[in-house]
């Protein structure tokens, strides 16, 4: 019996428990291939779903299929395994952010199909945010089988999103530099090894099952000094298609909100709203990797305004289809859009000044989607690797700094957070590591309670008041209702000095009299940023805690900020 | 200071009757109620190292017009106030987080199924898993308002027996009612019990606050259950064994959740870990 209990508790394994890094990096392996078998998974189902619809594709009523796979996709969601939508990856983060990392397991599994049926029936998004979700709850779950503590349940989070990119994108430094730069968004190393063994193994689950394939492989570019001078144009614009999207998939999900319909319904409207755009424009249906490889290999034959005008139905159809429920990420359609923003750029080049020498267009096309990803996410690392790993080009690895280091920054100046983190920054839910909001959210009123403070009534008379004085330590006293013992207000020494010298008062004052009625107080369940800030606005060093109207302990500035050292303390050594 | 009593208000006569125990539990364990007037049919509870989603049974939003009222009027009932619970963090946009550092949580038998599933035996599975992963004892009430004028604790000598008989001397504590112990001696002798209370340093509790311990020898334990009053809370410890056991010997609390009408108070494994 003993054995079998032990065997269902791994944590309690001695062999997990030599030494935690050897356990964090054998955790990592199982992660790591777990969330690339996830990846290969979505692959696989994606490119059934889109070879059994394609039949269908040449029908009249075709641009019903989006919104069919939109509307199945959140009745999924929402019925059956009764998930609140989303993108997924704001999700993964504001777990890290705020509960180290836990995550539930119906996470692993509902993002790969709901994101399947959205973006294998045609709606226009991609399956690297579910595949990042997935991979994260792998992870999360995982960690809580071994009972890791929340720091390492957070490197192990990382891992699963680690292996989950690496897998699907074939790319071990993107997926790696991706789960640091943006879940995780610390650089340390015991966050990296674990890391980069579970995008190790994430890619070597995609070799395995799917081939050692460079996704957009092409020719070789020359790229001169020019095409370099030229690139700083290609960042501007790629910072004004990040900027566009972000605001209208944002504008979308406002306007998706207040309309008085089932989610389903939102999600159909939306779907068939881009099958109608479909009609038109084929390019903005599904992921659009097609149109990318074709864009890279210079064998995209639409001219310059179908292109341009490709752009911007490409933004309203992802706006259309996440903004308005469907399931699915924005990786893929940055991709489309950079792509094409860089082909269009090239052209207009090429329209100018015909006579100079440019690059060919699929390198534009190529440094087009560094700079969306770069702009979108503010991460100009993972829109850097991404593009040098999926492209297999290092040549162009000089342009492509400059169009991500641009592009992210023109859009930090226009937008201060990226889109992931866009809504946790709003709500004050995001809570990176060694930042101060992180580390008070660790503390908990309660646990800064000071109990030592004496409980006066407000009938009591000034001189018996003042023998509680001589036995006390502290200035404030708390003033409570004989009957209700509801707390009524504070006395501070202050309060009575004015009378400590006249002893006639002794006896015709009460404390009821000239106790502070106006004091600010502290709630249970109050955050301590916002209890500090009041502090420092109104310039206390304590207040009275009241629960259920009655006075519990005080809070003071001294012991908060002891127990913030302290616990900076256990964070940082972690 | 105050203990605190989390309670979900379901805006049916079933919540009802769930709200007057939970008022009534605060009254006699002098603990302050904090109500979840719930919005969305669906909310998290992150814990220690679990995170469950709560998913609420659609009854739970039954008129919200008339919820506040209803649940204000019976407060008004009972002379007790309480504080309503405003969720203040969003895992997602309708997925609301609820704190859970609760001294005490109230539930029905099951909180996501029909309300006409609940019968004895029944426990639904987001409840079990509370139980599981909190550390807090769970009161989960008799379908109908009951008062209880006595405490029974079941007592098996585990550690999480232990546990529960540690709460039932908070409760009795609190509350100034007596308190059973009820042991249903396996292999092991009256001694051994005595024992672990010895070792667990427990004697000095014992004396001042068991009135009765019944230890059974002989019958079964179902039959034996029938000794416990129908008017006591029943305090007892829960899956405190591993599922291999409990597939092959049964839960202890399983066949007393089963077999008695009576509220009972439930302490997980992870109930006191926080006070040790």
């Amino acid at each position: 019996m003993r054995i079998l209990r032990r065997w269902r508790h791994p944590s309690s394994w001695t062999i997990f428990r030599l030494d935690d890094r050897l356990l964090l990096i054998l955790i990592a392996v199982i992660v790591g291939t777990c969330s690339g078998l996830a990846a290969v998974a979505l692959n696989r189902s994606l490119i059934a779903m889109f070879e059994w619809l394609h039949h269908f594709r040449h029908y009249w009523w075709s641009f019903i299929m989006p919104a069919i796979g939109a509307a199945l996709s959140a009745l999924f969601l929402d019925k059956m395994v009764k998930e609140g939508a989303g993108h997924g990856v704001p999700e993964v983060i504001y777990s890290v952010s705020r509960y180290g990392g836990l995550m539930r397991f119906r996470s692993s599994f509902s993002r790969l199909i709901s994101s399947c049926l959205t973006i294998g029936s045609g709606g226009s998004a991609g399956p690297e945010a579910p595949v990042v979700m997935s991979g994260a709850a792998i992870g999360s779950n995982i960690a809580k089988l071994f009972s890791l503590n929340d720091r390492q349940r957070v490197t192990i989070v990382g891992c699963g999103a680690a292996g989950a990119i690496s897998s699907i994108f074939n790319a071990p430094i993107a997926g790696m530099v991706f789960s640091i730069e943006v879940i995780l968004g610390e650089w340390k190393a015991v966050n990296i090894v674990p890391i980069a063994i579970a995008s190790v193994a994430g890619t070597e689950i995609s070799r395995i099952l799917q081939g050692n394939q460079i996704a957009f492989s092409h020719r070789l570019f020359h790229i001169g000094h020019l095409d370099i001078v030229a690139c700083i144009g290609l960042a501007i614009i790629s910072a004004v298609a990040s900027v566009l999207l972000t605001r209208l998939l944002r504008s979308m999900h406002g306007v998706s909100k207040k309309a008085p319909f089932p989610i389903w319904v939102r999600a159909a409207a939306g779907g068939c709203a881009v099958g109608i755009i479909g009609i038109f424009l084929p390019i903005v249906l599904g992921e659009g990797y097609h149109s990318v490889r074709a864009m890279i290999e210079g064998v995209f034959t639409q001219g310059f305004g179908i292109v341009a005008l490709a752009i911007f139905a490409k933004i309203l159809a992802t706006s259309l289809t996440l903004g308005w429920g469907g399931s699915g990420g924005i990786f893929a359609p940055c991709l489309v859009i950079g792509s094409l923003a860089g082909l269009t750029y090239h052209r207009g080049l090429v329209l100018l000044w015909p006579s100079v020498p440019w690059v060919n267009e699929g390198c534009f096309a190529l440094l087009g989607m560094a700079g969306l990803i770069s702009g979108m996410l503010h991460a100009p690392l993972t829109g850097i690797f991404l593009i040098i790993e999926i492209t297999g080009s290092y040549e162009v690895i000089l342009p492509l700094i400059i169009v991500s280091v641009i592009s992210t920054t023109l859009c930090h100046y226009i937008e201060p957070v990226s889109f992931y983190l866009k809504e946790l920054v709003e709500k004050g839910q995001l809570l990176r590591p060694g930042t101060d909001a992180r580390v008070l959210s660790d503390l908990s009123v309660q646990e800064l309670l000071e109990k030592d403070c004496i409980i006066v009534k407000q009938n009591m008379l000034l001189r018996n008041f003042i023998n509680i004085v001589k036995k006390s330590h502290r200035n404030y006293f708390p003033v409570e209702d004989e009957r209700t013992g509801h707390f009524l207000g504070m006395i501070h020494l202050d309060d009575i000095r004015s009378y400590l010298f006249n002893p006639l008062m002794y006896d015709a004052v009460v404390l009821g009299q000239i106790m502070d009625t106006d004091v600010k107080v502290v709630y249970l369940d109050d955050d301590l940023s916002e209890v500090l800030r009041k502090m420092d606005m109104n310039r206390l060093f304590s207040m009275p805690v009241i629960a259920n109207r009655k006075f519990i302990g005080m809070i003071s500035k001294a012991t908060l900020l002891d127990k913030y050292r302290k616990e900076l303390m256990v964070q940082t050594d972690q | 200071m105050d203990a605190q009593l989390f309670h979900i208000f379901r805006n049916t006569p079933l919540g009802r009757e769930t709200l007057l125990q939970s008022i009534y539990f605060c009254k006699k364990a002098g603990a302050s109620l904090i109500i979840y007037m719930p919005e969305f049919t669906k909310f998290l509870m992150y814990f220690e190292n679990d995170v469950v989603q709560i998913d609420l049974d659609n009854s739970y939003l039954t008129s919200p017009e008339t919820a506040l009222k209803h649940a204000k009027e019976l407060l008004d009932q009972g002379k007790i106030k309480a504080r309503f619970l405003e969720p203040k963090n969003f895992t997602a946009s309708t997925l609301p987080d609820i704190a859970t550092n609760f001294d005490f949580m109230c539930c029905p038998r099951s909180i996501s199924d029909l309300s006409s599933k609940i019968g004895l035996g029944y426990i639904g599975p987001r409840v079990r898993r509370i139980v599981n992963s909190a550390r807090f004892p769970v009161l989960i009430t008799s379908p109908v308002f009951k008062k209880w004028r006595s405490i029974a604790v079941f007592f098996g000598g585990s550690a999480n027996a232990i546990n529960a008989l540690k709460l039932g001397f908070r409760i009795s504590r609190a509350s100034g009612m007596p308190l059973s112990v009820y042991t249903h001696m396996e292999k092991a002798s009256k001694e051994s019990y005595e024992e672990i209370i010895k070792n667990e340093k427990l004697e000095e509790e014992m004396d001042r606050y068991v009135t009765e311990w019944h230890m059974f020898e002989r019958g079964k334990f179902e039959e034996n259950i029938y000794d416990v009053p129908h008017d006591a809370l029943v305090v007892l410890g829960a899956y405190g064994h591993s599922l291999i056991k409990n597939i092959f010997f049964g839960s202890k609390m399983e066949k007393i959740q089963s077999t008695i009408t009576n509220n009972l108070l439930i302490a997980g494994p992870n109930y006191g870990l926080g006070q040790k």
